[in-house]
């Protein structure tokens, strides 16, 4: 069984957070002076090291890579030979080009999956070339980890990339988020979603009968959400409904032929599209014409927020007008595996007080089907 | 296959579709997977030590707790029956196939799990798919703990009502659950197994019918493995919480501890004229062969006169338990016969059972995606036949495997 892995590591990534700054691109030379030393190449020798205890017996992987510290030194160094270099980078100082330009040649190479080791910067850089092309799985070595891509350690990520190579985890939607550098620049921190790429996930299993279990592809369970929501739309035939950003509520509008904005909120009444990519002020006026509504939405990134990391046009006076109670999370199987708590941050202490004190969600995780999720906030 | 000729006055024949083939390519399929069933057969009778594929082995992977598949008495009331009444019934019970033997069994069985009426179906499964989809419609829910086994799922799955789950024996979560529900749905059903069947635990019954009073909300219990296996005499869960009659429907099973076949369940009156009314799987399925009536008699009479057996039961539960623990095996959360070994590694589970079987001690793996992907085990069910020789056999090759496969 022969399996091709791009291996890409970001030097660079990682060495900003010791040292106090918000991620490492571009400010590399200020994290050196205030004396950060590289750490990705010591996270993704960890992570080999890890991965080959579990692969004692010997994959037939071909590893297609870059040279020097974005990735061949470090296989090298574990004895690993079955390697093809790809792409050299032309100075000692790599940059966010440099593993675009790697990226570029990765998706000639019909590779079955592109491991990588760095965080949400790195992420987002890869994102913006390979987009689903290719399913990523990240070795969390970065100073910001929201995105869904990163195992929890080195340790669940080699086991990941075993269970991957056997058949045993499928591929499925997860989230790129990272900070909003603009925002950021005016003193604000927030997280935004970038972009939604193929990455590992268990597959949801459902039982058929005493001893016996079914896989379920990602895309069935969400048709049965989208039966789901269709229904609901149909109870509810004069309330606004907003549909919000991530890769779930994307498929869902899909199957109700809903065009949808990936990384943004659109408004759906009567299942035509009413407002797209809205802002917090364009809700808020919609929300005057339509005063009954509910907002439909999943948990998104690496820790499972609904609100607060990503979604942020749904501020606190959106969700106030709305009312908690008119909130429908939605969520795969296999997506509350890797995040089995909710979190909400709105930045809004009464509100999150109320989210508190509510303590739980029924999750909808298929059609008609829902379980209880526990709620945690930032300030409770 | 088929031609599709164009031009001029056309002959078409269609691709005919081949009506079978996806017999052979699923079931290739399967075994490519290493999916399919390898089925073992038993020559002897599913006895303490039976002959399966043609090798002795020690039955633990049997449900027959009290071994009273082979008890004298059952088997003689088998026979008597069979002569009394004849082989078959003839009939489905509400044309004409209820004997009066059919029905001596429920008012046995309502006497032994002190409720006001009984009744009996082919089979637990046959009892809960029949069941459930009367008891809950669209505009009601249904609610389950997330690790509900076997036929609860497939009844609760023909019917219309919503789902919801809640963690495993959490009751907080149950009450999270319960009060969500009580603003949005006219009926609400709280159903659980009873002893859960990949742990051996049991489910807070007391808790649950306190709950669900709270709210209004019907309980529903399977069970199966708690029939003759837990409460005073072997009377079941409803005895074991001290709560017989309060538990709604109590459903339960006669192919477990019992020693035949037969589902059950037991409650009201009422609840009892509703079942056999709208079961489907009750009113068009055949009743049972009289010596089946005749070995479940039998059985509630053994449980009634013979405490030995469940004392059996439970000191040999306890002693092997203890036996595993002290050589460094971990036996999880069992509070009943059934007592998983936890190997860790699917393949290894796999291994320790196949070994396990060459050494002449029948037991099966449980892997994910049964049971999480890092808890595989050896399941073993605790069997009142057994002696301590047995168990100490038994006992000796888990310590043997167990240290060859390094799991302890």
């Amino acid at each position: 069984m022969s399996v091709k892995i791009g291996f890409l590591i970001n030097p660079v990534a990682g060495m900003g957070g010791r040292v106090g700054l918000k991620g490492t691109d571009g400010v590399f030379e200020k994290a050196v002076q205030l004396g950060a030393s590289p750490v990705t190449r010591q996270k993704a020798e960890e992570m080999l090291r890890e991965f080959s205890v579990f692969s004692k017996n010997h994959h037939d992987i071909l590893w297609v890579t870059c040279s020097g510290e974005m990735g061949g030194s470090v296989l090298e160094i574990l004895g690993i030979k079955n390697i093809q270099i790809v792409y050299s980078p032309s100075s000692d100082i790599t940059t966010a080009h440099d593993t675009k330009t790697a990226c570029k040649t990765f998706l000639d190479h019909h590779l079955d999956l592109l491991l990588f080791c760095g965080g949400d910067g790195t992420a987002r850089d890869i994102y913006t070339i390979v987009d689903k092309k290719i399913p990523l799985l990240g070795i969390p070595a970065g100073v910001k980890m929201h995105s869904g891509v990163f195992g929890i350690n080195t340790k669940a990520t080699a086991k990941m990339l075993f269970e991957f190579i056997n058949k045993r985890l499928t591929v499925g939607d997860v989230e790129i988020m990272d900070l909003d550098e603009e925002l950021y620049r005016n003193g604000e921190w927030k997280v935004r979603l970038f972009g939604v790429v193929r990455g590992i996930i268990e597959p949801t299993y459902i039982q058929v009968g005493k001893a016996c279990f079914e896989s379920v592809s990602d895309e069935e369970v969400k048709d049965e959400l989208a039966e789901h929501i269709k229904d609901e739309l149909e109870k509810h035939k004069d309330w606004l409904f907003l549909f919000c950003s991530g890769g779930t509520i994307d498929a869902i509008a899909k199957k109700l032929h809903i065009e949808h904005t990936l990384l943004g909120i659109d408004a759906v009444y009567q299942k035509q599209l009413v407002g797209r990519d809205l802002n917090e002020e364009q809700i808020l006026s919609l929300l005057k014409k339509y005063p009954k509504a509910k907002i439909v939405l999943s948990p998104i990134g690496a820790q499972g927020f609904i609100l607060g990391r990503g979604n942020l046009q749904l501020s606190p006076r959106v969700i106030k007008k709305i009312g908690i109670n008119n909130i429908i999370v939605v969520a795969t199987p296999s997506k509350l595996m890797h995040t089995p708590l909710l979190r909400v941050d709105t930045g809004d202490k009464t509100l999150d007080s109320l989210f508190a004190k509510q303590g739980y969600f029924m999750v909808i995780i298929g059609y008609r089907l829902s379980r209880v999720v526990k709620l945690q906030t930032n300030s409770f | 296959m088929g031609l599709v000729i164009l031009g001029g006055n056309m002959m078409t024949q269609i691709t005919k579709r081949n009506a079978n083939k996806f017999l052979k390519d699923e079931y290739d399929e399967l075994v490519k997977n290493h999916f399919e069933w390898n089925i073992r057969v038993l020559e002897s009778g599913s006895k303490p030590h039976s002959i399966v594929n043609g090798k002795e082995v020690i039955m633990m992977c049997s449900n027959n707790y009290l071994n009273l598949s082979n008890h004298p008495r059952l088997v003689q009331g088998a026979i008597e029956a069979a002569k009394k009444y004849g082989a078959g019934s003839g009939s489905v019970r509400a044309i004409a196939g209820t004997l009066k033997i059919h029905t001596e069994v429920e008012k046995r069985l309502a006497r032994f799990k002190r409720t006001e009426s009984a009744l009996i179906y082919q089979t637990g499964f046959a009892a809960n798919s029949g069941l459930i989809p009367q008891l809950v419609g669209d505009g009601d829910i249904v609610i389950s703990d997330e690790l509900n086994h076997g036929s609860i799922i497939d009844g609760v799955r023909l019917t219309k009502a919503d789902r919801a789950i809640f963690k495993h024996r959490d009751m907080g979560d149950l009450e999270r659950v319960l009060k969500d529900a009580d603003k949005k749905y006219r009926r609400i059903l709280v159903i659980t197994d009873g002893v859960f069947s990949m742990d051996g635990d049991i489910a807070p019954m007391d808790k649950i019918v306190k709950l669900a009073n709270d709210f209004g909300a019907m309980t529903y219990v399977d069970d199966a493995h708690g029939e003759g296996v837990i409460g005073e005499d072997g009377r079941g869960i409803g005895a074991h919480f001290h709560i017989e009659g309060k538990i709604d429907v109590e459903m339960g099973t006669f192919s477990k501890a019992f020693g035949v076949v037969g589902g059950l369940i037991a409650g009201s009156q009422d609840l009892v004229n509703f079942a056999y009314n709208k079961s489907r799987t009750w009113l068009l399925s055949g009743s049972h062969p009289p010596a089946v009536s005749g070995a479940q008699l039998a059985a509630i009479d053994v449980l009634e006169t013979e405490p030995e057996h469940v004392k059996r039961l439970w000191d040999n539960t306890k002693y092997f338990k203890k036996e595993l623990n002290s050589l460094g095996f971990y036996t999880g959360e069992s509070e009943t016969p059934i007592t998983p070994v936890i190997v860790g590694d699917s393949g290894k589970a796999k291994d320790l059972s196949n070994r396990l079987f060459d050494e002449g001690v029948f037991a099966l793996p449980i892997v994910f995606p049964m049971v999480a992907r890092d808890k595989a085990r050896i399941r073993t069910m605790m069997n009142a036949g057994l002696t301590k020789n047995d168990l100490d056999f038994a006992l000796n090759k888990f310590e043997k495997l167990g240290k060859e496969l390094s799991i302890i």
